[in-house]
C-alpha cells in the first residue's frame, strides 16, 4: 500500500514535470510565431504620427490645461535637462554647452527688452526616472520654458510632466515619433525617425543600388525598432527587398549567430539601426565572417567611438545625421565659429549645433511671444515658420511639434569620423 | 518579416556547421566565468554576485595595460603604425589574470571572511552588495563616459581561419569571371568620367557627378559581383573562424585544462577537494581553510580576468562598469544548468547554453535568444534539480 502510493506520487510528479515542460513549449511557439513587428513591441496603429511619417494629422493633439510659469522679476527663467552624467553623457555635455552659449549670445545682446534670461540645468544622469524629477524640479524653479533631453525615454518623461504643468518642452535629440502625442506643450529641433528611416531607404536605393538590403535591430531599444521599421516600408515600396531581419539586445557582445543568418541570405547592404557600441562590435564581426555588405545606420552612430569599436570595418558606412561641422551653409560656419570662440574646440557631436537649436528656437519664441509666460510661449513655438537653425530650417505650425526638417547622409571615414555626401530635404523623401 | 512562417523545413543546414562552432566560441567565455561561480560555491556555498565585477576590473586592467603600451586614442593619433605583437597580448592576459586575482582574493578577505560564521543569507547580501558597490563606485573612478573601448589594432591576428567542408557549385567560376569583367570595364569607365568632371566641374564626391550613369553601371556591376560571391560562399559548406575568437576558444580551453590538473593532480587542489567535500573534517584533519578558500577564489578569479581580456580584446566591446553584468548572469545560469559546485559541470553548462542560444539564433528567433535559453535551464532543472553534472542528493540532516 505504502509502496503504491510512493509510486503514483512520482508517477504524478513525472506527469506534471511533463506538463511544465508542454507549457514551456507552447508558450515559445506561440510567441514566436507573432510577426516580428508585433513582437517589436511598435503598435503602428496606436501610433499616427508615426504612419505618417511625422507629417501633421488629423489628430489634434491634447491641450494643456494647467496655467504653466510666468516670469516675475528682472530675469526670465528658462532650464534645461541634460544627461551630464551615465552613458549619454558625451550628448548631454554638449546640448548643455549648445544652450548655454546660445543664451549667453542672447544675454549680451540685450536680452528680452534688458530683461536676462537665464538658463537652469538639472542632470537627468541619463535616466528617464531622473529626467522626470529634474523637469519638476526646473518646473518649481519658475522655468517657463524646458529644454532637453537627446534621448527620446528620458524626453518623454519630461513632456508629460511637463504637460501637466503647462509648460512648454522643446526636445533636442529625441527622434522617437509618438513623443510628440504627449500634448500641445512639445516640440522639437530634430528630425524624428519616420524620417531617417526613409532618408536611408532612399539613399541606399538610389544613390548606392543596393536592392537586397538586411535589417539588424535592437530589440531592446524602441529607437532601433521603430527605425529598423520605417527603413523597411521606405525600402521595399522603393522596390527594394528586405532578405532578413536579425534581432539582438544591448550589450550583448557576440553577433556570429546573427550575422551568418545573415550571410546567407547574400545581402548587398545590412542596415544597422541601433547604437554605435553595438554597431560596431556587429561591422567588426561581420567583416571577419567574410560579409562585404556595405553597412547603414541611423543617428545612433553619431559618435567618435564609432571608429574606435568598428575599427576598419565600420568604414565606407553611411548613416544619416543632423547636420555636420564641415558643412557650408552660413549657419553651420557661424555657429562653429562662436563654440570655438567659446570653448575652443568643435563640438564633439551634433547635440551641441542641436542644443544651440533648441535654445535659440526658445529665445526665438520668447522675442515673438505676447508675454513671459508659459502660455504665450507655447503659441510662439507653435507659431515658428521658417526658423533658420543651424542644423536646417524648423517650421512647426501646424506640424504637430515635428519639424519637416532635412537629413544629411554622411560616410564613415577617417580621420574625423563623417564626411557629408547628400542632403535630402523632407519633401523629397516624404510624399 | 514573416517571423512564423520560418517552419522548420527552411532551416539552412548548410549553415549548421558555421553555428554550432559560433555557438562554442560563445560557451567557451561562459563557461571560463561560470567556474568562478561554481569554484566558490563548491568551497563555501556562496553565490558570489560580485564574480561580473570581477570579470569586469579584469577587462579594465586589459585596456589600461593596451593604453600603456601606446595603443591609446592620443598615443595611435601620434603613432598610427604601431605595430603589435602576441607578447603584448599575454601581457594583457597576465595583467588581467592577476588584477582579477588580486580583486577576488580581497573580496573575500574583506566582505566574506568576517561574515563565515554567520547565516549564510548574511554572505549573500554582501556578495549583492559587494557587486553594487564595485559598479557605482568603479563609475566615479574608472573612465566609462564615453565608454572606452580596446583598439583592436593591439591584435595582431585580425583575419579568418576558414576550413572548407563542402565545394562551391561549379557553375560560379564562370558567372562570377564574367561579372568581374563587366564590373572592370564598368570601374574604368566611371573613374574617367569621374577624373574628367572633376576637372571640368571640381565636384568633391562621386555623389555629385553631373552624369549619374556611370555611377549606376558601376555600382549595379559592383552589387552583382558581389552577390555572386557571397553565393558562391553560400553554396559551400564552411566554417569561418576569426582568428581572435579561435585564441579565445584554445586558451579557454586551456586554461580550463590546467584547472583541471590543479584540482585533481596537486596537493592544493586535493585540499580544496577536501573543503568542497566537507568543511569541518577538512580543517579537523590539518588543512588551512582559509588558504584554500583565497586560493579559490584565486583561481576562479583569475580566469574570470582571462576572459575578460579576450573578451575585451578580441571583441573590442566597450568598458562600462556594468560590463559583468549580463555576462555575470549567463555564466551563473550556465554554472547552475552544468550542477553548481561542479567544475566539469561548468564547462559543459557553458558549452551548452552557447550552443543551444546560437541555433535558437540559427533556428530564426534571434529575439527570443535569452528567453528560450533560460527555459532549457528550467527544463534541465526540472528533471535534473542538481544539473546536468550535479548531484540532487537531499542532504541528511
Amino acid at each position: 500500500m505504502r509502496l503504491i502510493d510512493e509510486m503514483s506520487g512520482i508517477m504524478q510528479m513525472r506527469s506534471w514535470r511533463w506538463a511544465m515542460v508542454a507549457v514551456a513549449a507552447t508558450a515559445i511557439l506561440s510567441v514566436g510565431c507573432k510577426p516580428a513587428g508585433e513582437a517589436g513591441g511598435t503598435t503602428p496603429a496606436a501610433n499616427p504620427t508615426a504612419e505618417a511619417g511625422g507629417t501633421p494629422t488629423a489628430a489634434v493633439r491634447p491641450a494643456v490645461t494647467a496655467k504653466g510659469n510666468e516670469a516675475a522679476g528682472d530675469t526670465i527663467k528658462l532650464g534645461i535637462v541634460g544627461s551630464m552624467g551615465g552613458d549619454l553623457r558625451p550628448w548631454g555635455v554638449d546640448s548643455v554647452d549648445g544652450a548655454k552659449l546660445a543664451v549667453k549670445e542672447f544675454n549680451e545682446l540685450g536680452g528680452l527688452n534688458g530683461k536676462k534670461v537665464e538658463l537652469l540645468v538639472e542632470d537627468s544622469n541619463s535616466r528617464p526616472e531622473q529626467g522626470k524629477s529634474a523637469a519638476e524640479k526646473l518646473i518649481q524653479d519658475g522655468a517657463i520654458g524646458v529644454m532637453g533631453e537627446v534621448a527620446s525615454g528620458i524626453t518623454i518623461q519630461i513632456a508629460q510632466s511637463a504637460f501637466d504643468k503647462g509648460i512648454p518642452v522643446v526636445a533636442i535629440g529625441a527622434t522617437r515619433d509618438d513623443i510628440s502625442d504627449v500634448g500641445n506643450n512639445f516640440f522639437r529641433v530634430c528630425y524624428t525617425d519616420s524620417f531617417q528611416g526613409p532618408v536611408m531607404a532612399k539613399f541606399a536605393f538610389d544613390e548606392l543600388s543596393l536592392k537586397n538590403i538586411a535589417l539588424m535591430t535592437d530589440k531592446s531599444q524602441p529607437y532601433s525598432t521603430g527605425l529598423s521599421d520605417s527603413f523597411r516600408k521606405k525600402f521595399e515600396a522603393l522596390g527594394g527587398t528586405i532578405a532578413d531581419e536579425q534581432f539582438y539586445q544591448s550589450k550583448e557582445t557576440q553577433f556570429g549567430g546573427q550575422l551568418t543568418n545573415l550571410k546567407a541570405k547574400n545581402p548587398d547592404g545590412i542596415f544597422l539601426s541601433g547604437y554605435f557600441t553595438e554597431v560596431g562590435q556587429i561591422a567588426r564581426q561581420a567583416r571577419e565572417a567574410g560579409i562585404k555588405a556595405t553597412f547603414l545606420g541611423g543617428d545612433g552612430w553619431d559618435s567618435q567611438k564609432l571608429l574606435t569599436i568598428g575599427g576598419d570595418a565600420i568604414l565606407g558606412g553611411f548613416f544619416c545625421n543632423h547636420y555636420n561641422n564641415t558643412e557650408a551653409r552660413p549657419e553651420v560656419k557661424s555657429f562653429m565659429d562662436k563654440w570655438s570662440k567659446e570653448y575652443g574646440n568643435t563640438p564633439g557631436t551634433t547635440m551641441g549645433a542641436l542644443g544651440y537649436d533648441a535654445a535659440t528656437l526658445m529665445l526665438d519664441a520668447l522675442k515673438r511671444a505676447t508675454a513671459a509666460n508659459s502660455a504665450a510661449l507655447i503659441v510662439a513655438l507653435e507659431d515658428t515658420t521658417d526658423f533658420k537653425s543651424v542644423t536646417g530650417s524648423i517650421t512647426l505650425k501646424g506640424r504637430n511639434g515635428n519639424p519637416a526638417k532635412r537629413a544629411l547622409v554622411v560616410e564613415v571615414k577617417k580621420p574625423t569620423g563623417q564626411v557629408a555626401r547628400k542632403s535630402y530635404e523632407f519633401d523629397q523623401v516624404m510624399q | 518579416m514573416e517571423f512564423g512562417s520560418i517552419a522548420l523545413a527552411s532551416l539552412d543546414f548548410g549553415t549548421l556547421p558555421q553555428q554550432l562552432v559560433n555557438g562554442l566560441l560563445l560557451g567557451a567565455i561562459y563557461a571560463l566565468v561560470a567556474l568562478g561561480y561554481t569554484m566558490v560555491y563548491g568551497v563555501l556555498r556562496l553565490i558570489n554576485f560580485a564574480h561580473g565585477e570581477v570579470f569586469m576590473l579584469g577587462a579594465y586592467a586589459a585596456l589600461f595595460v593596451s593604453w600603456r603600451l601606446g595603443f591609446s586614442e592620443a598615443g595611435l593619433v601620434s603613432n598610427p603604425n604601431l605595430a603589435s605583437s602576441a607578447l603584448n597580448l599575454v601581457l594583457m592576459l597576465l595583467v588581467s589574470m592577476t588584477t582579477g586575482a588580486i580583486v577576488g582574493v580581497l573580496i573575500e578577505f574583506f566582505a566574506y571572511r568576517p561574515l563565515r560564521n554567520e547565516p549564510r543569507i548574511a554572505a549573500l547580501i554582501t556578495a549583492i552588495g559587494v557587486s553594487l558597490l564595485l559598479q557605482y563606485g568603479g563609475a566615479l573612478i574608472l573612465p566609462n563616459s564615453p565608454q572606452p573601448s580596446i583598439d583592436e589594432r593591439i591584435n595582431p591576428y585580425r583575419s579568418a581561419v576558414v576550413l572548407q567542408l563542402k565545394g562551391a557549385d561549379a557553375h560560379f567560376e564562370g558567372d562570377i569571371q564574367q561579372a568581374q569583367g563587366k564590373y572592370d570595364i564598368a570601374k574604368t569607365a566611371f573613374d574617367t568620367a569621374l577624373t574628367r568632371e572633376k576637372a571640368q566641374f571640381g565636384i568633391d564626391s562621386e555623389f555629385d557627378l553631373r552624369d549619374q550613369s556611370p555611377r549606376k553601371t558601376v555600382q549595379a556591376a559592383e552589387s552583382d559581383l558581389k552577390r555572386l560571391q557571397s553565393e558562391k560562399e553560400s553554396s559551400e559548406v564552411r566554417v569561418v573562424i576569426p582568428q581572435g575568437q579561435l585564441i579565445m576558444l584554445i586558451t579557454s580551453l586551456g586554461l580550463m585544462l590546467i584547472l583541471r590538473w590543479l584540482v585533481m593532480k596537486t596537493k592544493v587542489g586535493r585540499n580544496m577537494r577536501a573543503v568542497a567535500h566537507d568543511f569541518d573534517t577538512a580543517s579537523l584533519m590539518g588543512i588551512n581553510v582559509n588558504r584554500v578558500i583565497s586560493f579559490t577564489f584565486f583561481i576562479g578569479s583569475a580566469l574570470a580576468g582571462a576572459g575578460a581580456m579576450m573578451n575585451a580584446t578580441f571583441l573590442g566591446t566597450p568598458l562600462d562598469t556594468f560590463y559583468g553584468v549580463k555576462l555575470g548572469v549567463k555564466a551563473f545560469v550556465a554554472a547552475v544548468l552544468g550542477g553548481i559546485g561542479n567544475i566539469p559541470g561548468a564547462v559543459l553548462g557553458g558549452l551548452v547554453m552557447g550552443v543551444a542560444e546560437t541555433l535558437v539564433v540559427w533556428a530564426g528567433y534571434s529575439s527570443y535568444r535569452d528567453a528560450i535559453a533560460l527555459v532549457i535551464l528550467i527544463v534541465v532543472l526540472l528533471f535534473r534539480p542538481g544539473g546536468l553534472l550535479g548531484s540532487s542528493k537531499v542532504e541528511k540532516v
